[in-house]
């Protein structure tokens, strides 16, 4: 042992005498270290960082994206994606952080705020990204990414998901009232005669949910053929005789006692209320399931198409894409980063989860929707379905489109009067828009 | 002579110094942005797009605005004409009982004071629970009224729950304020053979006169600002009974598609003034000089 530890302090102090010495040995060292210095330099290659903002979701959906964004790192390897969702009021936020240019270079958008981002000039059109990339506008479902084609023809955004609304019914109160399931053959009478045989406002249950909600009503005014803007936004059609068709029958229901909106049945959300069987029917959205799923994972539920009015099919499409800013120093890498996260493989991921409904036209035939019906009938929406937005004031479209309907609900307000008073404060807004 | 002058400007310096921390956030971020926010009211701001001067535009708009005449001005002026009084009153009240020799004093002071350290957030989402229309208000006084959803409740509901978030703050303020009063102002009174009403009347009302400016103050200022508790518990609904002239502001700004700075910061200006005038004549009415 004492030899061994005097050999090693020989060995110390001979390495340490040869070091600055000019020996051939040296010199090899060098080479080695210049080989070293090589490698470290391509390990180092400088990453570009790329900022993502999203309105914060619940925890698996966060998850979920985290981890598109990990497999995205690995196809992109030179980009570095950072995720920073926003809290709180989104759109607030993303506004005022376009105005003072720190926004970040990638972030959700909604169709209901597109028209303002496009009109205004902050994003990056990406038709030459997707040529260059090969990604065809025909991969995606015509009617979403038509929806974030600017008034230029340009498209701004790439479509991540979307949603429609169904008609969620309750099996057992239909097994009660002894009536048949809802099918997507039925038409404006089916809805009404069901919500009749369904409702007993003694025991607080009601047919049909019919909310003051602008996201909801507006299916009805689609299938009487009606419209809620002009083709150009440039007016509203909410004193059309289609509209206000459509709406005396939305609010005979309650008229009726045989729809409820949420605070006739003390929730805030008509979902809760479908989940609590106080109302029978309701027209929601995919978010529906997962939360009936968590909540009232006994209730015995099934959805299939809204029905038929007058003049046909009509839906909504609510859906969201990723844009890329203007100020982005680095759009390229944006571009790569919402390539990545929308093309098919992502998008099947997305699907496979559950929480979101892909854009992608050809994931239609995947094997998720054979065991889910129910999807497959929001996902289907989409083809009679009209985007919900209503151009740059769809703020004031939307209030009106409620205040109308609670006029009617509240104050026993005259349904034309009430839609042509609505028409009026639009077309007001409209007037005062500098 | 000079040598003074040369000690004091040495005093300002180092008083300045000192204060900077204070002075350089004091002009960014309150004598800038009110400058700049007052810039802005005299202009078309959409965020996007700089700022355009169309003068008055805004100002005029107002005028001629249904929703900021017929809404949100009187729903503010009734919110501050109803809150205000009953929350002094009821903090003068609690006060005087908290100024007594009861049992558990200690315990029932803090029970009042609660409600303040608590955030005005959580305190409407518990409200929101209490008065819904299956909720535990309904069921203890046997209604089944729609108290957030109807245009008829809905403001008094939102009064209800800053009256009793608030009073608690307003109680604390009153007890300091009387206790301030010496006790020998009582002493010499009841030698002189006051009752206790006389000398309420006499002695401790006037004596209370800065601390009731000073609530009341504060009260019409939170009142004329009221956010929070419309934001949480009903938005501006229902039919825009609920809404005021900060949420107005609110809405404006950030809630339209389109965004109205110009028009936002217009209305800023118009409370701010609203608050200025209504300051004034409370301070004329209120703080006279007092006379024991």
């Amino acid at each position: 042992m004492k030899r061994f530890l005097l050999l090693l302090a020989v060995l110390a102090l001979a390495v340490t005498a040869c070091a600055p010495a000019a020996t051939p040995t040296p010199v090899v060292t060098r080479e080695v270290v210049e080989v070293t210095k090589e490698v470290v330099r391509e390990v180092e290659k400088p990453r570009i960082t790329v900022r993502l903002s999203g309105w914060a979701a619940n925890p698996q959906e966060t998850a979920l994206l985290e981890s598109l964004l990990y497999r995205c790192s690995l196809q992109n390897p030179d980009i570095v994606v950072k995720y920073e969702p926003i809290t709180g009021d989104y759109w607030a936020k993303i506004k005022t952080l376009v105005a003072s240019g720190e926004e970040p270079d990638i972030y959700y958008m909604d169709i209901f705020q597109f028209p303002f981002f496009a009109a205004k000039g902050v994003l990056v059109p990406l038709d030459d990204y997707m040529a260059q990339a090969g990604v065809k506008k025909e991969d995606f479902i015509k009617t979403l990414i038509d929806a974030f084609t600017g008034p230029d023809g340009k498209v701004y955004g790439i479509p991540k998901d979307f949603n429609t609304l169904a008609l969620f019914y309750n099996k057992d109160l239909f097994a009660q009232a002894g009536i048949p399931e809802p099918n997507e053959n039925w038409t404006w009478e089916d809805l009404k005669n069901a919500a009749r045989r369904l409702s007993d406002p003694a025991k607080g249950i009601y047919g049909l949910g019919v909310p003051a909600d602008p996201g909801r009503f507006p299916i009805f005014v689609f299938q009487n053929g009606g419209r809620i803007m002009t083709p150009d936004f440039g007016d509203t059609t909410l004193d059309s005789a289609e509209v206000i068709e459509a709406a005396k029958f939305y609010t005979s229901f309650r008229a009726e006692k045989i729809g409820a909106i949420p605070a006739d049945v003390g929730v805030d959300w008509q979902g809760t209320g479908f989940g609590q069987g106080k109302l029978a029917m309701v027209f929601e959205g995919g978010w529906l399931i997962p939360y009936l799923r968590e909540q009232f994972p006994t209730l015995k539920w099934g959805a299939t198409f809204p029905p038929s009015g007058p003049k046909g099919r009509g839906n909504l499409i609510f859906t969201v894409a990723y844009v890329i800013s203007k100020n982005s120093k680095n759009p390229e890498a944006a571009w790569k980063t919402i390539n990545c996260l929308t093309s098919e493989e992502s998008q099947a991921i997305v699907l496979s989860t559950g929480f979101a409904l892909p854009s992608r036209a050809k994931l239609a035939e995947s094997e998720y929707f054979k065991t889910r019906p129910e999807s497959l009938v929001i996902f289907k929406g989409a083809e009679f379905g009209t985007p919900f937005m209503w151009g740059l004031r769809g703020d004031v479209v939307n209030e009106q489109m409620a205040k109308a309907l609670e006029r009617i609900y509240l104050e026993g307000q005259d349904v034309e009067a009430s839609f042509k008073q609505a028409a009026e404060e639009v077309r007001k807004a409209l007037k005062e828009q500098q | 002579m000079i040598r003074i002058r040369r000690r004091q400007l040495g005093e300002w310096i180092a008083a300045y110094i000192l204060l900077s921390p204070y002075l350089f956030v004091f002009l960014v971020f309150s004598v800038f942005a009110i400058a700049y926010a007052f810039y802005l009211s005299f202009t078309y701001f959409d965020l996007f797009s700089p700022p355009r001067w169309i003068g008055l535009g805004n100002y005029l708009y107002l005028l001629r605005d249904n929703l900021f005449l017929q809404k949100a001005v009187p729903n503010t002026l009734k919110y501050v004409a109803v809150v205000v009084p009953v929350q002094t009153a009821i903090s003068l009240l609690l006060a005087f009982a908290m100024d007594q020799e009861i049992k558990f004093r200690r315990f029932f002071r803090t029970l009042f004071y609660v409600p303040s350290v608590t955030s005005s957030v959580v305190i409407s989402l518990i409200f929101l629970w209490l008065f819904k229309k299956t909720g535990v208000i309904n069921q203890l006084l046997g209604l089944s009224i729609d108290w957030l959803t109807s245009p008829t409740f809905a403001l008094p509901t939102i009064m209800i729950v800053n009256i009793w978030a608030t009073t608690g703050t307003m109680m604390v303020i009153f007890l300091a304020g009387l206790q301030d009063i010496p006790v020998t102002y009582y002493e010499a009174a009841m030698i002189d053979g006051a009752n206790r009403w006389q000398m309420l009347r006499h002695i401790t009302i006037p004596l209370l006169r800065p601390v009731i400016f000073f609530v009341v103050t504060m009260g019409v200022i939170g009142c004329f600002q009221v956010f929070d508790q419309i934001y949480v518990m009903t938005a501006g609904g229902p039919l825009d009974s609920t809404t005021t002239i900060a949420y107005l502001i609110y809405k404006w700004a950030f809630q339209s598609t389109t965004p109205f700075m110009g028009r936002a910061s217009a209305v800023a200006f118009v409370l701010a003034g609203m608050i200025l005038i209504v300051t004034v004549i409370q301070r004329r009415l209120i703080e006279r000089p007092t006379e024991v």
